[in-house]
């Protein structure tokens, strides 16, 4: 499957970056995951904050969806989390923004390679795949729901 | 400098107020060690390098830490003589500042010191960071003759004849690890063990008995009773710290060493990831 286009677009940027500028690209997308927590007023369709066990703190993703049926993101991460992962956060919330949850689901894993970069890919870095798939937990459930709520359980 | 001047090397440690204090001071160097690979860049301490314990210290074939000639290339590009005075600090209550210095130690780099309480202590007393990498003058670091592996690092045939001799082994790793039921450390992903446990005959004493909250070293009356008093090792004892890959076993190896004096403790930085894989190796467990 090809990635989503806003997502597409990041993993270009990163893939024809050399290894500094893919450093600081992803300190300035860490600099903005503040910018992807929830706002005041905001409401969301399904909200889901956990500290999993293998977590070093707590992981918040938020799910609206909009009129379309499009998914936006807003995700709150506690102080512990690596800064990889909260460049992944902004990443994903703008890489994702306007898919449906369907189409999230089918996205695969293996771009988050060629943005992080071999060198910075570590053992203890592996939450950054934790995100994709929160993220994707999060659209499976809605969509269960939605289907139950519509009597379409055989979806 | 010290919080503690009755540490058994109480200028091992700075206070995060000398530090400010210091920041200029010719003939110190300060390095941020971490686990988060990119922390350094979001901001550092004024004027601190970056060592990074993976990239700069080991060898990227072999699991084993760089040759004599590649310490001495990173200390000159970062401007280390030896006699540079490297004040260590990082993330994680110093787990791989005290790493980053104890394979300078591995060296024979004399002059290290950690930074009290670590980076978060710096940050919480709202001390200023900077983005600004800083370049000093390249200098001509001699390759040392030789790593000092035997004195003050423990291989796996070394942790196995402390296990049958029941000499000290301290495991300093998490109660759920020692006692075999998670192969992980609590809020950490796997790191690839085969099996769960500790070395038989292993104290279980978690690194984080030696720390106050705020990440600063206990005292040393509070030190001495963990490690003497109720432990019962004493500081001519021959002692072997391990942990899971060596960084929470470093910071143990430098409270038993710098901060209560007992000077025949070596790190086993094989740790866990090697014993709990190795083939006949002889696991503990306590469930």
């Amino acid at each position: 499957m090809s990635y989503p286009p806003k997502l597409s677009a990041i993993i270009e940027l990163f893939t024809v970056l050399p290894d500094a500028e893919k450093r600081e690209t992803l300190i300035a997308y860490a600099d903005q995951a503040k910018s992807q927590e929830p706002r005041d007023g905001e409401t969301f369709d399904l909200e889901d904050v956990r500290k999993d066990e293998e977590c070093t703190d707590t992981v918040a993703i938020y799910l609206r969806l909009d009129e379309r049926g499009g998914a936006h993101f807003r995700i709150s991460l506690g102080p512990q989390v690596q800064t990889l992962t909260r460049a992944m956060s902004s990443i994903l919330c703008k890489g994702l923004e306007g898919v449906s949850p369907a189409e999230i689901l089918e996205i695969p894993a293996d771009f988050v390679p060629k943005i992080v970069g071999a060198e910075l890919v570590r053992l203890r870095s592996q939450t950054v795949y934790y995100l994709l798939t929160r993220i994707k937990s999060v659209s499976k459930v809605w969509l269960q729901r939605q289907r139950s709520a519509t009597g379409d359980i055989n979806s | 400098m010290s919080t503690d001047s009755n540490y058994a090397h109480p200028d091992a440690l700075v206070t995060t107020s000398w530090m400010a204090d210091h920041l200029k001071d010719p003939g110190i160097r300060i390095i941020e060690s971490n686990e988060d690979i990119l922390l350094y860049d979001m901001g550092h301490v004024p004027g601190a390098v970056h060592i990074d314990w993976q990239r700069d210290l080991q060898d990227h074939t072999i699991r084993d830490y760089i040759q004599p000639e590649a310490f001495a290339d990173l200390c000159s590009r970062n401007g280390i003589t030896p006699e540079t005075t490297c004040i260590f600090y990082g993330d994680k209550s110093n787990w791989w500042s005290c790493y980053a210095l104890w394979v300078f130690r591995l060296f024979g780099h004399e002059k290290v010191k950690i930074m009290d309480g670590g980076r978060d202590k710096w940050i919480e007393e709202g001390r200023p960071l900077t983005r600004e990498v800083p370049h000093y003058e390249k200098t001509d670091y001699p390759a040392p003759s030789m790593r000092r592996d035997a004195e003050i690092r423990a291989f796996y045939d070394d942790a196995l004849a402390q296990s049958r001799g029941n000499l000290p082994l301290i495991d300093v790793r998490s109660p759920g690890e020692f006692r075999g039921l998670v192969t992980h450390m609590p809020e950490y992903p796997q790191e690839g063990v085969l099996r769960g446990g500790h070395i038989p005959g292993a104290y279980g004493i978690p690194w984080k008995q030696a720390v106050n909250n705020d990440a600063t070293f206990k005292s040393a009356e509070e030190l001495r009773k963990i490690y003497q008093t109720d432990l019962g090792l004493k500081p001519d004892d021959q002692i072997i710290a391990y942990c899971r890959i060596g960084e929470r076993s470093s910071h143990t190896w430098f409270v038993l060493n710098y901060l209560l004096g007992f000077d025949k403790v070596r790190n086993y930085d094989g740790s866990w990831t090697e014993w709990g894989n190795r083939v006949g190796a002889p696991i503990e467990k306590s469930l």
